[in-house]
């Protein structure tokens, strides 16, 4: 059962074309990993699920909900990272976590459990400005996490981590599913980041969705159109050298 | 709930002390300029109020004016410094409640600042005007007055505010708007009805003229038009997000 699916969803920003009817199909109880170079178009695809920017065409639906009309209900089961973490820098960690669990009615205990999850505790009463990039990052992972959301959308999540948080942060995102059933759609531009949590991956370039399967079927694809399937960062960048090589030979 | 989440967000801001201390600032000119002058106002014919009024409220209006100002883009560079707007977005709220929460804070704290200022108003009046009747129900109909004549400068300050994430252009409309419509003539009956114009009219020279019922016709309108515009902002700006 597809928790998420797009129909033709497009964006454009007057000639420029973000994201070109894109058709997504997420899997209930998934890490779909959602790759891309920069600019591909990933940020604005998450964007659209959160309403934070309209679609100008096509269609969503979110756990069987549509946008517009459902936008409140959809953001009360989705939790969310998008591009850089979000917060009052006025606040401390502890004070941050607690407006949103306020928003979202839960008990205080959620709040203690979530800055447990990402390890945040013994720095919840420092103020957020006053954070490392990490422990920044970790805040915002925390701020998505909370209340155990049967959805997560996460925007480059390990973004700005030592080598130690990435694995933590990666080992965690790859635990959700077993341990809160939860489904995460996690996008990267790392196919060797992606590769070791994702269930199924969806390959965005210039807009336009290349691919969508598992990482198996990607290897059976990539074989089929003579890319390297020795290295999978390598049949990634075959995969998106070929289309921009095509898009060069439209235009 | 919104006002209290509200509240929270605006911890360590330093929004409260600059509006006590802009309060204060206020409250302290005309007790300070009786002090300096005290003779010439006391020989003047009328009601203490209005004397007291027409030669201090130019510049007390002008001081209220200043401080919303910096607390609409204190409170919105809260929002946008750290992204913090980005978050209440992808979370089950209305952006309209956001606006709106922040409006009722900023309102409650100009109804704090009239109330000192009316106080010292009543103190100059009892202190230095020793021979009249003090009416409780004319001070309150002035602050009440100076309340509503505000409303729309406070929306549209708070709307400016919220549409720029950079605090310095909102700050920068917003003092441009100040001094320019301050230069306004105050006896031109449709200038007088802009926002950032209308908090330094006087209630009992608005009565004088004729122009007190206008002026609160032209306020409401005002406030349900720029009301109107931030709920429309909020609408259309996604498709260009």
């Amino acid at each position: 059962m597809n928790i998420i699916e797009t129909k033709n969803l497009t964006k454009s920003y007057g000639d420029f074309t973000a994201v070109s009817h894109l058709n997504m199909h997420i899997r209930k109880g998934t890490v779909y990993g959602f790759l891309g170079p920069n600019g591909a178009g990933k940020s604005t695809t998450m964007k659209m699920f959160l309403g934070l920017t309209k679609p100008t065409d096509g269609s969503f639906s979110v756990d069987g909900k549509t946008y517009p009309s459902d936008r409140r209900a959809i953001l009360q089961e989705v939790g969310s990272f998008i591009e850089a973490p979000a917060f009052y820098g006025n606040l401390t960690g502890e004070e941050n976590l607690d407006i949103i669990r306020r928003i979202l009615g839960l008990p205080k205990s959620a709040m203690n459990e979530a800055l447990e999850l990402v390890g945040l505790t013994q720095f919840r009463r420092r103020l957020a400005k006053k954070y490392s990039l990490g422990m920044k990052q970790r805040l915002g992972l925390a701020s998505a996490l909370i209340g155990r959301p049967p959805i997560l959308i996460l925007d480059e999540p390990t973004n700005g981590l030592d080598p130690v948080g990435i694995h933590e942060i990666r080992t965690l995102i790859r635990s959700l599913p077993q341990r809160y059933d939860c489904t995460v759609l996690v996008s990267s531009h790392l196919l060797s980041e992606v590769e070791l949590m994702a269930d199924d991956i969806g390959i965005l370039n210039h807009g336009r969705l290349l691919f969508e399967g598992s990482i198996q079927s990607l290897r059976e694809t990539a074989r089929s159109m003579g890319f390297p399937t020795d290295n999978l960062e390598n049949t990634f960048l075959a995969m998106i050298d070929e289309d921009n090589r095509r898009m060069g030979e439209r235009r | 709930m919104i006002l209290s989440l509200e509240m929270k967000k605006l911890k360590r801001t330093g929004i409260f002390p600059a509006f006590l201390i802009g309060a204060l600032l206020a409250g302290a000119f005309p007790i300070v300029n009786m002090l300096a002058r005290a003779e010439t106002f006391t020989s003047l014919p009328g009601e203490p109020l209005t004397i007291l009024a027409e030669a201090n409220w130019q510049m007390m209006s002008m001081i209220n004016l200043l401080v919303l100002l910096c607390g609409a883009c204190m409170m919105y560079h809260t929002e946008f410094a750290d992204n913090g707007f980005q978050k209440m977005e992808m979370l089950p709220l209305s952006s309209a409640g956001l606006f709106f929460g922040k409006l009722v804070i900023l309102l409650l704290l100009l109804a704090l600042m009239l109330l000192t200022e009316t106080a010292s108003l009543a103190f100059c009046a009892g202190r230095w005007f020793p021979g009249s009747v003090f009416s409780l129900r004319e001070y309150a109909l002035s602050a009440g007055f100076w309340f509503i004549a505000a409303l729309p400068t406070v929306i549209l300050t708070l709307l400016i505010a919220s549409a720029f994430p950079n605090m310095w252009i909102s700050l920068g409309i917003g003092v441009i708007l100040l001094f320019t419509v301050s230069v306004f003539p105050q006896d031109n009956p449709v200038l007088i009805l802009f926002p950032f114009s209308t908090p330094y009219q006087i209630l009992a020279l608005a009565r004088e003229n004729g122009t007190a019922a206008s002026l609160l016709t032209a306020c409401a309108a005002e406030v349900l038009a720029l009301s109107g515009a931030e709920l429309l902002y909020q609408k259309i700006r996604r498709c260009f997000a």
